[in-house]
């Protein structure tokens, strides 16, 4: 079991780690991702003492601190029971020694043998690696990325290591290449603990058990690999899912706003977090574990759950609509809500807004469910399918989207004008005078449903939902304001209940989706499993009812 | 590639090369007019030690030997000098301007090159300046002869790159002819290379014209440091050696020191751009 | 490169060198026999020997059929008549040739060794203590002319503490044998060996320590530790390799240079080899002579370079073709 305790690495005055805490169980493969510069390659070296100025802490793996071993103990131990496969680039591999020379030179530093017993040995190891034999004795000059890669994996496999570590071992392959090493990392990995470094996601979901999430220095998140890139805890870990282009999920990939930088007070990840508050740039969040074997470095306790319904029931003249509803809407995701007209999707938007009291069941915003009137109202708002029918035809444009404020009365006139400015920007509305007075029977569909999202933003809330915004509007205007929706989301972190009937919109566009009949839940998850292996026959109903473009 | 001339000498070593340098620069100015003696006069007893008349001594006919070192002092920074500047200006012209030129220009001072570079510069010169019995100028002639490949070659790889880059492309398609090129675009981006390879064949020069000085091939008319010590080496079993033998030796020494020093702070200096 | 147009090359400057022998006496005015042979010469010698003379190298007839009958002669490996020792200029060599190649050879052979293992030792510790003591000293002495070199060591270690002998190869009529001939030779060889790597080593020390400064970030250098290895093998097997190319090739053209510095030692000590003998042929102006041993030195210089130049895709395997930088070659 490798046990890292605190460990801190710096390059002279510089600290690259802060303090990582990390267990491997026996016989696990623990990937450990992170962008470039976070420190991940430092962090591998750095175990066998090969990285870095000062390392302080402690490294244990068979009862044996590495990091306290005096030199020559930790040449024994490299190489022989921790081996380390480096990554790929640059001249790792020495130009002028043939393949299997390199591989030989592992087993002659460690045991006495002939040299052709360690040529032999090593001859083995490439085979297993899958190495053809007439390259065992070329230069790396004439060996591929992919061989090379094989070579360097054989030099560490070759003297049969307890503890390996694995240094993006995949990043400098084509995606022939990358397959191959994979496969040929599932047969070796097995039965030896492993720590994988990569910022590959993919790799790291094929063969690891466990992942550990490294953000400047820092593990912001531990726990079994399937759950994290499944249902992130760390809102980095999410983000760094979403920049990740996937063939199993169709939402467009998301970039994170701002950019690593180091030697940021407090969580280091705060000035990029759509989800901050004031402790996160006051002091470093501790990993704290959570059930299910997860750990989350966040003040917040990991992503928040803007909305959380549990068993809300609705009946309306009579007739029940809603029964009992449960679902959560996380911080910065979108949740698709699907159905077909009168399966009570407006009846649970309506709801939600306090328009009229809920007859069963509950529901917190932001984590409680007894908000004052102005809080709740910053909190949550609500965007209608024809923007021209919620606004007054007497009122113009600076006026509707300045209404929430004068109705809360929030600081003097000047301000508000000044955030109805800056709001209309953000919707890429613009804020001339001409504009300001116009009515709304003189803005087109798309100019009018931006306004109503404006209006809708300008109490700044968290979450808000969206009930069938775009279906009276062109493809072309539908797509613009969905995109200033995503940017929204990307920028404030905005939670969007997206309510729709279009199933290839709402595939889109979500992380999440819930199908609703008849008032009823009848299918929820992930929306990539969801909308490609739909369960419920409904589902699959509505899937295969779907408009196509083009004909298979 | 930002070339700036006048870049001082970084390096403490450099600087040190620079200041030998001046010195020496400094008495074989000196030797024109103000050596004590003659070189050649003979100026007092013979093997006479150093003293307020003759701060270096005298040698075995007699002659001043501090006169002699200054006047020394003139041939080898002359011929120093003399043969970097020649071996630069063929490398310059048939190197770099070969290279412009192109076609079978091209391929013909290559050639040239090639060859010359496999001839051993010292043994030919040696069996050149034993039949020849060179003068000053003779020697400067057979030096640069010997050492112009190397400077060519250097020179000839550079312009490879530089006739490729974008200003003498761009110059090109303004008309620019092969002189104006070589004189506006290509020289002043080798200056780096070219002081580099003539500080490299100063210090050769200086090292083969003292040898052969000292094996009497070389003119007997000039005074050379070389001749000093081999004379002086005739006799060591008397005290002369200290006197005699030790300043033309220490002299070539650190001329040549001087030489090295320089080139090691030019690197340096190119190496931190 | 590829190997013909090396070959083309080297062909062609033994050609030109050749020629230069050929040529350079003729340029002087004069009896071509007067040219070649000197005034001293032609009054020293028989005229039947002249005429011999005349007869074999063609000198009444026409430069063409002289040119001829002069690389038909070299071709011969007769190398004409020195008039100094009045034998064949071949036979003379052949004399004074065995101890120049035991200087050469030790001399070549210490000096690399030295220079490599002292540039690696330097190079990876570069900027500490020892580096740079080693580093100003080797400056230093390198700055040194070989002759100078010579005659300090001749004074100190000859005259003033009279610890080896001042001169020559053997003590002349000692009447030594086996082993105590040995140590004879070996006592006289000791200050024109130490004259000559002291001056050598400075080239080679300084192009091993450059180049295992530089390549002390190569990341092979980590790769290699993390398998175990300790620090000596990682400075010879891992970075020791990789010096050792342009180590080699340096040490292989150098080789001209140690045959001028062989020259001046030889004649600081009085050693009888072929730097000696090159000297008297110089002042005896025995033309021939001195021809025959350039000749055979620029042919040995010749071989040697074009060896390894053949070499180098062998050193290092990713060069395809035998081809040497620019600043490797001069």
């Amino acid at each position: 079991m490798l046990q890292i305790e605190n460990l801190q690495v710096a390059y002279g005055k510089e600290e690259i780690l802060h303090g990582i805490s990390l267990t491997v169980k026996q016989g696990e493969t623990l990937a450990l991702i992170g962008e470039s510069g976070a420190g991940k390659t430092t962090l591998g070296l750095s175990l066998l003492r090969l990285a870095g100025d000062t390392v302080t802490g402690s490294v244990r793996w068979q009862d044996r601190d590495l990091l306290k071993c005096t030199e020559e103990e930790l040449r024994d131990v490299r190489g022989r029971l921790v081996a380390l496969v480096h990554q790929n680039g640059g001249e790792v591999l020495h130009p002028l020694h043939t393949a299997v020379e390199q591989v030989a030179e592992a087993v002659r530093v460690h045991f006495p043998v002939t040299k052709e017993a360690a040529k032999a040995k090593a001859a083995e190891t490439l085979a297993v690696v899958g190495l053809d034999a007439d390259r065992h004795r070329l230069h790396p000059h004439r060996l591929s990325g992919g061989e090379q890669q094989r070579v360097l994996l054989a030099m560490a496999l070759v003297n049969e290591p307890g503890l390996l570590i694995l240094d993006e071992p995949t990043s400098s392959l084509d995606p022939p290449g990358k397959a191959q090493v994979l496969r040929i990392l599932e047969s070796t990995l097995r039965g030896r603990t492993n720590l994988l470094i990569t910022h590959d996601l993919a790799t790291a979901a094929t063969v690891a058990d466990t992942v550990a999430v490294l953000y400047s220095g820092r593990i912001v998140e531990t726990g079994p690999c399937a759950e994290v890139f499944a249902s992130p805890g760390h809102p980095y870990t999410r983000a760094l899912l979403r920049a990740y282009p996937d063939m199993t999920t169709f939402k467009d990939i998301q970039c994170i706003p701002g950019h690593a930088s180091s030697g940021v007070p407090g969580c280091a990840f705060h000035p990029r977090c759509s989800q901050r508050i004031e402790a996160c740039a006051a002091e470093v969040p501790a990993l704290e574990t959570k059930t299910g074997g997860r750990a989350v470095a966040c003040h917040r306790g990991g992503i928040v759950p803007m909305l959380e319904v549990a068993g809300l029931k609705k009946q309306l003249e009579g007739r029940t609509i809603l029964q009992g509803i449960s679902l959560t809407l996380y911080e910065g995701e979108t949740l698709a809500l699907v159905g077909e007209s009168g399966s009570g999707k407006t009846t649970l938007a309506k709801t939600l807004m306090g328009l009229w009291p809920a007859d069963g069941g509950t529901f917190r915003i932001d984590g409680k469910d007894g908000w004052a009137r102005h809080q709740f109202y910053e909190r949550i708002q609500l965007v209608f399918q024809n923007p021209k029918e919620a606004f007054s035809h007497r009122l113009n444009v600076g006026e509707i989207v300045r209404e929430p404020l004068d109705i809360h009365n929030r600081g003097p006139k000047a301000e508000r004008d000044g955030k109805v400015c800056r709001t209309l920007a953000e919707v890429d509305l613009p804020s001339t005078e001409n504009f300001l007075r116009r009515y709304p029977h003189q803005l087109s569909g798309g100019e009018a449903q931006r306004v109503a999202i404006a209006r809708a933003l300008i109490l700044e809330p968290k979450l808000l939902i969206a009930d069938e915004i775009t279906a009276s509007l062109d493809a072309g205007v539908q797509a613009r304001v969905i995109r200033l929706l995503m940017r929204l989301q990307d920028m404030r972190g905005l939670a969007i209940l997206f309510i729709t009937h279009d199933i290839a919109l709402a595939r889109k566009i979500s992380d999440r989706a819930i199908v609703l009949k008849d008032g009823c839940v009848v299918e929820t998850g992930l929306s990539s499993a969801v909308f490609t292996n739909p369960v419920h026959p409904y589902t699959r109903q509505l899937v295969e009812a779907a408009p196509r473009l083009h004909r298979q | 590639m930002h070339i700036q001339y006048g870049k001082k000498l970084k390096s403490g070593p450099g600087l040190l090369g620079l200041y030998l340098l001046i010195f020496w620069a400094a008495v074989a100015l000196a030797g024109f007019f103000l050596t004590p003696y003659a070189p050649e006069a003979y100026a007092g007893k013979a093997f006479l030690p150093p003293s307020a008349a003759h701060w270096l001594g005298t040698n075995d006919v007699g002659q001043d030997l501090l006169s002699q070192l200054m006047a020394g002092a003139r041939t080898s920074l002359g011929v120093a000098i003399g043969a970097a500047f020649v071996s630069a200006l063929l490398g310059a012209l048939l190197g770099a301007g070969g290279t412009l030129v192109g076609g079978s220009v091209e391929r013909l001072t290559v050639r040239m090159m090639d060859v010359g570079l496999v001839i051993p510069p010292i043994l030919a010169a040696m069996l050149a300046a034993a039949y020849l019995q060179p003068g000053s100028f003779t020697l400067i002639g057979i030096l640069a002869f010997f050492f112009w490949p190397g400077t060519g070659r250097l020179l000839r790889s550079q312009t490879l790159l530089l006739r490729e880059s974008g200003p003498v492309t761009a110059a090109r398609t303004f008309g620019a002819g092969r002189w104006y090129l070589l004189r506006r675009h290509v020289l002043p981006d080798l200056a780096p290379v070219l002081s580099a390879a003539m500080i490299h064949d100063a210090r050769r020069a200086v090292f083969l014209e003292a040898g052969l000085a000292f094996l009497g091939i070389s003119d007997p008319l000039a005074q050379s440091w070389g001749r000093m010590i081999q004379q002086a080496l005739a006799f060591t079993y008397l005290d002369a050696w200290s006197w005699w033998l030790l300043p033309p030796g220490i002299a070539v020494s650190s001329l040549v020191l001087a030489f090295a020093l320089i080139g090691t702070g030019l690197e340096e200096t190119h190496a931190a751009d | 490169m590829r190997i013909s147009r090396l070959l083309t090359d080297y062909a062609i400057a033994f050609f030109l060198l050749c020629s230069l022998g050929f040529v350079l006496p003729r340029l002087l005015p004069g009896d071509p026999f007067l040219a070649i042979y000197g005034e001293e010469a032609a009054l020293s010698m028989t005229p039947e020997m002249k005429a011999e003379i005349y007869r074999r190298f063609a000198l009444d007839q026409s430069w063409g059929t002289q040119f001829v009958a002069y690389f038909a002669s070299l071709l011969r490996a007769d190398l004409g008549w020195s008039y100094y020792f009045n034998a064949p200029v071949g036979k003379v060599m052949a004399g004074f040739l065995p101890w120049t190649i035991l200087l050469a050879g030790a001399s070549l052979l210490i000096s690399t060794v030295g220079g490599f293992v002292l540039g690696l030792e330097s190079g990876s510790r570069k900027g500490s203590r020892w580096d740079k003591g080693l580093f100003a000293g080797l400056m230093l002495v390198g700055g040194v002319p070989d002759f100078f070199v010579g005659a300090l060591l001749l004074l100190g270690f000859a005259v003033i503490w009279p610890l080896f002998p001042l001169g020559g190869a053997v003590t002349v009529y000692g009447g030594q044998a086996g082993w105590a001939w040995g140590l004879d030779v070996l006592r006289h060889l000791a200050l024109p060996l130490a004259s000559l790597v002291l001056a050598r080593m400075t080239t080679l020390y300084l192009l091993c320590r450059n180049s295992a400064a530089l390549l002390l970030k190569a990341p092979f250098l980590r790769t290699a530790r993390s398998k175990g290895c300790d620090e000596g093998s990682i400075r010879y097997r891992h970075l020791g390799r990789s010096v050792l190319l342009p180590a080699a090739t340096s040490a292989g053209l150098h080789l001209s240079h140690l045959f001028a510095g062989i020259l001046m030692i030889e004649v600081v000590f009085g050693y009888p080899g072929m730097g000696t003998l090159l000297h008297r042929a110089l002042a005896a102006r025995d033309y021939p002579l001195l021809q025959g041993i350039l000749l055979l030195a620029s042919v040995t210089v010749l071989g040697v370079n074009f060896f390894v130049e053949l070499l180098y895709p062998i050193l290092d395997p990713r060069v395809k073709t035998a081809c040497i930088s620019n600043t490797e070659r001069s």
